[in-house]
């Protein structure tokens, strides 16, 4: 900015200094804590640095099973709401306005419903049918707003896509299907990707629906929940940090991917 | 439906229509419809069961008479007279015994009734605790519109394009991390020997229990929510062309109309969904409550959800509050879609 700084401009300044100090601060409280060795997680005493949360952590069987669970519902979740979310997508991408305006309503809906409602009338449903809520509610249940996001990125992708290539295959003999696995998906390839992984880190990271329709069962996420109520050992902090670490280096590198994107497209 | 047949052939065509079928139907429309069906009915005592108590009370009778009679005829010296008598009497005995236990059977087999009534179990205490998760989530909702609104104007239009997506990548990470940490982050800050305390003791006041009187669970939503608000935000006044509000300005407008006429007009669609978003993750979170009271202040509405199915085990009201909050958020989006003149696909962009 060439002009100088005015009055107002430093006071959105100073606004925005306080707004990343509120963001960030109460993190950096959480990870102190997890260095600390003291227990219960304090930062008010402070007893030197020690990595012994995450020795502890390391030998706590539970958290183990937790997490194979939550990556066995991840790897699940992203099976199913993909492959619906596409055709959800493609789906749309074929109907008339009215039609298609209703079905988009009903896709979009799980987005806006508050997370325990989608757990809790999957366990409902399956309940009636005999099947006691577990692991395989919960992947219903996460499935059924993932695939909306799913929808709504391969929607944004398909929109942009060049129908003339797909025509010029037909042209030249290819079959619907063949076209489709030829042009069509090659193309919905960079969302597929992106989708994946969005899909995996809205289910691993999952609460609200997954306390709802898990049963007995816990993942890595309730169990942690579980532990922070009664706040009792540094061990939730260590794990924190590590949750930190994985998705500062996820952030970046996603920041780093869409630049090289960015600038491979400006270079067409 | 034959256009999409045409575009994609008939295997392909039907794969795409069998997996949206599941999902429409199968993961969403259907628990809905189950959830309210749940809803609109209990269990109850069989109509007229307290006549059929009284008919019961009276064949038992019937049996201790019978037992007397069986005494006398016990004592009748022919005995061929004394058989028939004995026989005649088990016979009858054998019959009522099989009259009680059908009556009984039906007695307590409940039987199901539709009825309005899981609603009407809320009772004040229930609904006191409803209208203060709805007052509560709507102000944070209105705590994260009016602190995030000039975070995402200055960010969107007073930085440059370069310094503006280093911020927002920043505003990403604490965004992604996970709501747990970021609620356990606070749930430490405000704990009873926690920094804030420490922080008051220092300035001399006495420690405030926040935890205990529930003020931790409304610190700890506006914190974990309040992101959803600036994505949204951020994302709409990107697009806004800054010609428009030089203009503006031009004409001579003061900064307060320009945000008026101009800059807020533009960013409705981002407004309805911050709001809808903070609004719906607010009203309907069960981490924030479950680890910011540890059970010491009054409950959340989805922890009374949570109560009816998984600790009364009364599924019936369960689905009847699961269905109320699920109404209230409906009603909400229908406001704020009203209200700013929204679609649902600008929602959803």
């Amino acid at each position: 900015m060439t002009r100088a700084v005015s009055g107002s401009t430093f006071v959105l300044r100073l606004y925005m200094a306080l707004f990343f100090a509120y963001m960030f601060l109460p993190l950096g409280v959480m990870v102190a804590a997890g260095v600390n060795d003291y227990s219960p997680p304090s930062i008010t005493v402070w007893q030197g640095f020690t990595l012994r949360w995450f020795a502890e952590f390391w030998g706590d069987a539970r958290m183990w099973l937790g997490l194979a669970n939550s990556l066995l519902i991840a790897a699940a979740v992203m099976a199913l709401a993909l492959p619906m979310g596409l055709s959800g997508a493609l789906l749309l991408s074929q109907l008339g306005r009215r039609s298609a305006g209703l079905l988009y309503t009903v896709m979009v809906s799980p987005l806006l419903t508050p997370g325990i409602i989608i757990g809790i009338s999957t366990v409902i449903f399956w309940r009636n049918l005999d099947v006691t809520a577990g692991l395989f509610t919960a992947i219903l249940a996460q499935s059924a707003f993932i695939a909306s996001y799913a929808m709504l990125m391969f929607m944004a992708r398909l929109q942009r896509q060049d129908l003339t290539l797909e025509e010029a295959a037909l042209d030249l003999g290819a079959s619907r299907a063949r076209a489709f696995r030829r042009i069509t998906l090659p193309f919905l390839k960079p969302t597929i990707m992106t989708a994946a992984v969005i899909a995996f880190l809205q289910s691993f990271e999952n609460y609200n629906t997954t306390i709802f329709s898990i049963g007995g069962n816990h993942t890595l996420v309730t169990e942690i929940g579980a532990r922070m109520r009664f706040g009792i050992s540094p061990m939730i902090n260590a794990l924190g940090i590590l949750f930190i670490v994985v998705t500062v280096i996820c952030a970046v590198a996603w920041a780093a991917l869409r630049r090289r994107e960015y600038q491979l497209e400006s270079v067409k | 439906m034959t256009r999409l047949f045409r575009a994609f052939g008939a295997p392909l065509a039907s794969v795409i229509l069998l997996l949206s079928g599941v999902w429409i139907l199968g993961l969403i429309a259907a628990p809905q419809l189950i959830m309210i069906e749940q809803s609109l009915w209990r269990m109850e005592r069989p109509e007229g069961s307290a006549e059929i108590s009284v008919q019961i009370d009276g064949l038992y009778n019937r049996l201790d008479v019978i037992g007397l009679d069986r005494s006398v005829a016990e004592s009748e010296t022919d005995s061929a007279k004394r058989e028939t008598e004995l026989a005649a009497l088990a016979a009858e005995e054998a019959a009522i015994k099989a009259e009680i236990a059908v009556l009984e059977e039906k007695e307590s087999t409940p039987v199901k009734v539709y009825t309005l009534d899981n609603f009407g179990q809320m009772g004040s205490a229930h609904l006191a605790i409803f209208a203060k998760t709805i007052v509560a989530s709507l102000a944070v909702s209105a705590i994260a519109l009016v602190v995030c609104y000039p975070i995402a104007y200055a960010v969107a239009k007073l930085e440059t394009p370069r310094t503006a997506a280093a911020i927002m990548l920043a505003l990403v990470i604490p965004y992604a991390i996970n709501e747990l940490l970021r609620i356990f982050a606070w749930q430490m800050i405000l704990n009873n020997n926690g920094p804030a305390n420490a922080l008051l003791g220092l300035l001399g006041f006495d420690p405030v229990p926040f935890l205990d009187s529930g003020a931790g669970v409304f610190v700890a939503m506006v914190y974990a929510y309040i992101l959803f608000m600036v994505f949204p935000l951020y994302n709409v006044l990107e697009t806004l062309d800054s010609n428009q509000v030089e203009a503006a300005r031009d004409l001579g407008a003061s900064t307060w109309q320009i945000h008026r006429r101009v800059v807020i007009p533009h960013a409705r669609p981002g407004i309805a969904v911050g709001c809808i978003m903070t609004f719906m993750l607010s009203a309907g979170s069960y981490a924030v409550p479950y680890i910011m009271t540890r059970g010491t202040a009054a409950p959340w509405f989805t922890q009374l959800i949570y109560n009816r199915f998984f600790e009364a085990t009364n599924w019936n009201v369960g689905a009847a509050y699961a269905l109320s909050l699920l109404a209230v958020c409906t009603v909400f989006i229908f406001l704020m879609m009203r209200l700013l003149k929204v679609s649902l696909k600008d929602i959803a962009k």
